[in-house]
């Protein structure tokens, strides 16, 4: 049986995880590829128009997927403790643990439902509500709807949660590594799904390396919030998983000699809106120069390269 | 500190109960600017551009009262449920105290005591004068409500065109200047009484168009460049149950939202914030009750309603009921809206005419 991952959106908040997790229950993994034109081609066709950037990158996937397995899995995520943030290789470390629950963007809560009017092939799909039950209890549920018992199940999360550690691991060293180089340093903010899928960002890194700067990525910041000065919060409450995370990144990340700052955010990213008020605000107090970048399905390289030329200028 | 002098969030034909509200607790108030392009213009300058339409409309409402000598605003943060509304409040302030706008925000959940509490620090009102005021202010409210509702029926109906909207205009600035509850059941008797007496034409079925979508452009008719009496003026019967009663309700028995839930499952198994939910169980009501078209109104990009689209979309194919869907912003032109609706109705009058014809055989 082959299971069909679509490489977009949510893929990006546990990456490795699901792969492994379905592995190793014995399944065959299709995981739809990189990001090319076709499939956002595909996905701007069938979208709503006012849906954001990301979603319509997201159906392109599916519809790549559609046909090419025997089902395709679409998680319903909705809310997840802050403890179990640990899974995945990017949300933060362990060392923040309150058992506050924070919701996703509501755009996740409907995607298995619009997934299904868009493909043929079936979708399987589950509810992670930790404000509900454990994570682990749903994947329980997801594990009898495959037909698989709990110890199978509960084997194949535990290597996931482990891939996924090492992952985090590793990153925490390339941080290390990254933050001593001598070239200017750029923290480039926005969701995982934005920084990671190259083509989505018009290979943002590549040339921000090539006009010599050290670009980070605000998921590899940990979080370091012990500190009671960092508690003092210039913004308000979010109910969002990204936007405490975000916040409390910039925080950590100030305290190293950062010489810009970039927000990428999708076109009509609704979250995003609220957050780069806040974001923006946080830099202009430290008086970092700070770049607001739009992407979207017309969004051509000419003209980010342009931008990015000049913000370079601006540094020195 | 200084004397609170009171304004808010302008929402449709609401703001006359939200005023006497205030009023009656003794506060000053200045009311929000009525809504119209240059409040929307000058709202739209200061927020920030993402951001969705209504915090921009309220922002620009705020904007005359303020400069007027108003310096306490009052908003609610739960509209919304997981949407952008709940951070209304936080970026109003924001964007107005960069603007240079010395203000008091009170931002506050709308859970009762919250509200208590927030109405008794500002007020001083003991909890007698709070509830009586409430009272009052739930009164008006039934009221503007009512006669929305009855002229949504009387519209399409009345012989000589346009005596309904000029009723509830004179209705409605009435109603403004009443702070007494004895002269309020006297204007409600006979506004009540004037709306019945209106002339109607020989009773007739009439194509009838259920409006679902979000709460805040749905109900305020000066967002929505007043689509219920457009379309009632063009002898279409308009039906929404949308408004803040139906909030409210929700807000205090919750079992509501899983009767909706329950129905809508075979499209949609979660919330998706805001009234995502409610829209499709609107659509799928309207359906059953044998209505001849949709008009779904957004603003544009709101995330809960925007999710919902594609699934409202499913259902007209599936159904074959006719499907209008108006995203609204500060760039769309009423010249715009209009040429839509009139294809619509044409469209909608079709529909009402066929089904006519096969009913008959």
């Amino acid at each position: 049986m082959i299971v069909g991952i679509p490489r977009a959106l949510i893929y990006w908040k546990q990456p490795c995880f699901w792969e492994t997790f379905f592995e190793n229950l014995g399944f065959e993994i299709l995981l739809s590829p990189k990001t090319n034109k076709e499939i956002v081609e595909m996905g701007v066709k069938v979208a709503d128009p006012e849906t954001c950037f990301s979603n319509k990158v997201y159906w392109g996937h599916l519809l790549w997927l559609d046909g090419k397995c025997d089902l395709i899995f679409v998680p319903r995520l909705k809310a997840v403790a802050e403890a179990s943030l640990h899974l995945s290789p990017h949300p933060a470390s362990r060392s923040s643990v309150t058992e506050e629950k924070l919701e996703y963007c509501p755009k996740f809560f409907g995607l298995p439902d619009l997934a299904k009017i868009l493909v043929k092939t079936p979708i399987l799909t589950e509810t992670f509500d930790e404000r509900k039950e454990k994570f682990e209890k749903t994947l329980e549920k997801l594990g009898k709807k495959i037909n698989k018992n709990k110890k199978e199940i509960k084997k194949a999360a535990e290597n996931a949660f482990l891939k996924g550690k090492e992952l985090k691991e590793k990153e925490k060293q390339d941080f290390f590594k990254k933050i001593q180089t001598k070239k200017p340093k750029i923290i480039l903010i926005s969701h995982p799904y934005n920084l990671f899928d190259d083509y989505v960002n018009l290979r943002m890194k590549e040339k921000l390396e090539k006009l010599g700067a050290g670009p980070i990525f605000i998921d590899e910041v940990p979080i370091r919030m012990q500190n009671a000065k960092y508690k003092m919060q210039n913004w308000p409450k979010f109910h969002w998983e990204f936007g405490k995370e975000i916040m409390e990144k910039i925080r950590t990340i100030l305290n190293y000699k950062i010489a810009g700052a970039i927000e990428i955010s999708s076109f009509a990213c609704g979250c995003d809106a609220v957050i780069k008020e806040f974001v923006e605000k946080e830099f202009k107090q430290n008086k970092i120069p700070f770049l607001y970048l739009m992407i979207d399905e017309h969004t051509g390289e000419a003209g980010i390269q342009t931008r990015l030329e000049a913000f370079m200028d601006t540094l020195s | 500190m200084e004397k609170p002098i009171i304004t808010f969030a302008r929402w449709g034909n609401y703001t006359i109960a939200f005023k006497t509200l205030f009023e009656q607790l003794g506060l000053e108030v200045i009311p929000p600017e009525k809504t119209n392009s240059q409040t929307i213009a000058e709202g739209a300058k200061i927020a920030p551009e993402m951001y969705c339409f209504p915090m921009k409309v309220t922002l620009g409402n705020y904007l005359p009262a303020l400069k007027r000598g108003a310096n306490t605003i009052f908003m609610v943060q739960n509209v919304g449920g997981s949407c952008r509304q709940r951070y209304y409040g936080a970026i109003q302030e924001k964007v107005l105290k960069e603007a240079g706008h010395q203000i008091n925000f009170l931002d506050f959940r709308a859970t009762p005591k919250d509200v208590y509490r927030a109405i008794k620090k500002i007020s001083g009102a003991s909890l007698w004068q709070i509830l009586k005021a409430g009272r009052f202010f739930f009164k008006k409210l039934g009221l503007i409500e009512k006669i929305e509702k009855l002229a949504q029926y009387y519209r399409p109906r009345e012989a000589k065109k346009g005596t309904t909207d000029r009723l509830l205009a004179d209705t409605f600035s009435e109603l403004e200047k009443i702070n007494d509850e004895k002269d309020f059941s006297r204007l409600k008797k006979e506004s009540l009484q004037e709306l019945r007496e209106i002339e109607v034409k020989e009773k007739k079925d009439l194509p009838k168009i259920g409006l679902v979508g979000e709460i805040y452009t749905v109900c305020d008719p000066t967002i929505n460049f007043e689509v219920e009496s457009k379309l009632g003026r063009e002898g279409i019967e308009v039906h929404r149950e949308m408004d803040i009663t139906y909030h409210l309700k929700k807000l205090i028995f919750p079992w509501k939202d899983w009767i909706i839930q329950r129905k809508i499952n075979p499209y949609l198994k979660s919330t998706v914030g805001g009234h995502g939910r409610d829209a499709i169980y609107e659509m799928l009501k309207y359906i059953k009750e044998d209505f001849d078209g949709i008009i779904h109104l957004l603003p544009f990009q709101c995330m809960p309603e925007v999710t919902v689209r594609p699934i409202l979309e499913k259902i007209h194919q599936e159904s074959g009921i006719p499907f209008l869907s108006l995203s609204l912003d500060e760039q769309t032109a009423e010249a715009g809206i209009d040429t839509r609706l009139e294809a619509f109705v044409d469209v909608v009058r079709n529909h009402h005419k066929k089904k006519h014809l096969t009913s008959n055989i």
